[in-house]
């Protein structure tokens, strides 16, 4: 049996603002409660394939890069072309949009996939998100609770 | 924009695809010479050797699984061995084959990832896993298949898949029963069945003339393929223990390049990972592996970097079958860790990796603060040989124009399956021919 929703931050904690996504992931599952499961992902296509198996909506959060200022949100929803160019910073052989093709090729997408970005500034090594992009993640669960609801 | 007739040229490969991580190759030619090969793809961690200056000997385990999202496994196992050693602890016999299981685990993710989704896409000519995936949707989705049943491993053992947070100095916080291992065992034997179909898959591939002529060297312990312990030993006679490293294995610079290269002292440059496990350990393979690998045409002599791919598949099925006979024979542990009293000293410990030996050193106060730690991965160790090798390979191909060269240079990069995901995040290739 598995969950309806999915909200499934991706990015490595340790490069600061690559972060975001497990920032984000956690804060909505505070806000939304059991209806939808947290996973926490580094980005490595297969199991984020594992992770969407199966459900209703998937919400897939990610930090990105050069759409804008520090913070900016980005909505990718249902059939909307992922740019590759801003799939992840994160240090991955493949990046989310690489990982959305291979589902699609293999038929393995949820019902409905939402791809929510924030733009990312500070990706160095080290941990804590930059004010700019902290000052986003509230922005970013109302975001997403509005799209989970809109879509279940 | 091609100049392949230009004798003075300088390319650039920018995001090497299909690496984990990223990074950069640069290669300049001059009248018709390579002058010089730079790659970067490797970046040593030391971001978190110093996070951990000042933590507890404890931290370890966790802190280094950070680094890599791939092999997070060797990074415990490595942390592990060497504050253990320092504290003069000997973990219990059960505890030590569940780490070697798990370690399995990671190899058969790891193996499998690589193979399916990053490898063989160069020699059945498609751009990669997704174009692959589309044309040869079960051959990608068994690779996906045995690649889960790896997680799974991992995560039954170290309670989760990513940055396993089970392990810690002196064994687990728990261990799985009897009856749950057993539960696993039924994935395993289905696993070893598709490791075999892959190797058999593979062994059919059209493999370039190619040649490593190098010193290969791999970890090595009698009884048993090297995973979790054993000497340094090398095609060229090296034989040493972790504490032995760094009197005979230094980084220094060479000509043609602007990276640390790591060699052995009086020598030169070594190559770690599959190709030199097999050709150093062939005899510790279980015989399904030994004859598995003997179907595909695998021999200890084999020294050519492509075929790579097939070894990766045979230690796949050796990490099943032994993973197998873990369970069988696994009764749950009395206590799942020992005491570890911290000791002041400089403690050493390697595993190897899927990529190779992977090397960690502490230096502990006497309450266990850790007062220095070094870390060099496989990837770092590898650099050196990867670099020779793409220097003879782009002298030997120069008549070829610079995407062409760079895509085939990218081939031959990959055949080390080189592991940059804790290095930098963007990568820039450049070809210079002036």
């Amino acid at each position: 049996m598995t969950s309806r929703a999915v909200i499934i931050g991706v990015g490595n904690p340790w490069r600061r603002d690559d972060g975001i996504g497990w920032a984000v992931a956690e804060a909505v599952g505070q806000r939304v409660g059991p209806a939808v499961d947290v996973v926490e992902s580094d980005g490595e296509p297969t199991r984020l394939l594992d992770a969407w198996a199966g459900v209703d909506v998937a919400v897939v959060v990610d930090a990105v890069r050069g759409g804008g200022a520090p913070g900016k949100i980005h909505v990718w929803a249902d059939d909307s072309e992922l740019p590759s160019t801003s799939a992840s910073t994160g240090s991955h052989a493949l990046g989310l949009a690489d990982a959305v093709a291979l589902g699609r090729a293999l038929d393995r997408l949820p019902k409905r996939l939402i791809v929510v970005g924030v733009e990312a500034h500070e990706t160095t090594p080290g941990r804590g998100l930059s004010s700019a992009v902290a000052g986003a993640v509230e922005d970013a669960v109302d975001v997403i609770a509005r799209l989970v609801a809109s879509r279940l | 924009m091609t100049h392949r007739a230009d004798p003075d040229r300088t390319f650039t490969v920018s995001g090497l695809a299909r690496v984990e991580g990223e990074g950069a190759m640069h290669v300049v030619i001059r009248d018709g010479q390579v002058r010089e090969v730079q790659l970067r793809i490797y970046e040593p961690p030391r971001f978190f050797e110093a996070l951990l200056r000042g933590r507890a000997y404890t931290e370890p385990p966790d802190i280094t699984a950070r680094i890599c999202g791939i092999c997070p496994v060797a990074y415990q196992m490595s942390a592990c061995n060497a504050i253990e050693s320092l504290c003069d602890v000997t973990v219990d016999a059960p505890v030590v084959d569940l780490r070697r299981l798990m370690y399995c685990g990671e190899w058969i993710e790891s193996h499998s990832l690589h193979i399916y989704l990053l490898h063989a896409p160069d020699f059945l000519g498609y751009d990669g896993a997704i174009e692959m995936a589309t044309a040869h949707r079960d051959l990608v989705q068994r690779g996906l298949d045995l690649k889960k049943i790896g997680n799974q491993l991992v995560e039954l053992i170290g309670g989760r898949a990513i940055h396993p947070v089970n392990v810690r100095i002196g064994g687990f916080y728990r261990v799985p029963t009897e009856a749950q291992l057993r539960a696993i065992a039924p994935r395993l034997e289905r696993a070893r069945e598709l490791a075999l179909d892959t190797v058999r898959w593979v062994a059919g591939f059209d493999f370039p003339d190619h040649e490593w002529p190098g010193e290969l060297a791999a970890l090595r312990h009698p009884g048993e393929y090297p995973i979790t312990r054993g000497r340094l030993v090398s095609t060229l006679g090296l034989d040493i223990g972790p504490e032995e490293l760094e009197h005979h294995i230094v980084e220094d610079h060479v000509e043609h390049s602007t990276a640390l290269h790591a060699r052995v002292l009086g020598r030169g440059e070594y190559f770690l990972g599959p190709l030199a496990r097999f050709a150093l350990n062939f005899d510790e393979l279980t015989p399904l592996a030994r004859d598995a690998a003997g179907a595909a045409g695998l021999t200890p002599a084999e020294r050519n970097p492509f075929r790579s791919i097939v070894i990766r598949a045979v230690e796949i099925v050796h990490a099943c079958d032994e993973g197998l006979a873990i369970i069988e024979r696994y009764r749950e542990p009395e206590r799942p860790a020992v005491e570890v009293p911290p000791r002041a000293g400089v403690g050493f410990g390697w595993t190897e990796a899927p990529r190779g030996m992977l090397w960690h050193r502490y230096q502990l106060d006497d309450d266990g603060t850790i007062l220095g730690a070094r870390i060099v991965p496989p990837t770092s160790q590898n650099q050196a040989s990867i670099e020779h090798d793409l220097f003879h390979f782009v002298e030997g191909n120069l008549h070829l124009a610079d995407d062409e060269l760079g895509r085939r240079a990218e081939q031959v990069i990959r055949n080390y399956d080189p592991c940059i995901s804790c290095a930098t995040h963007f990568l820039d290739l450049t070809v210079d021919r002036a």
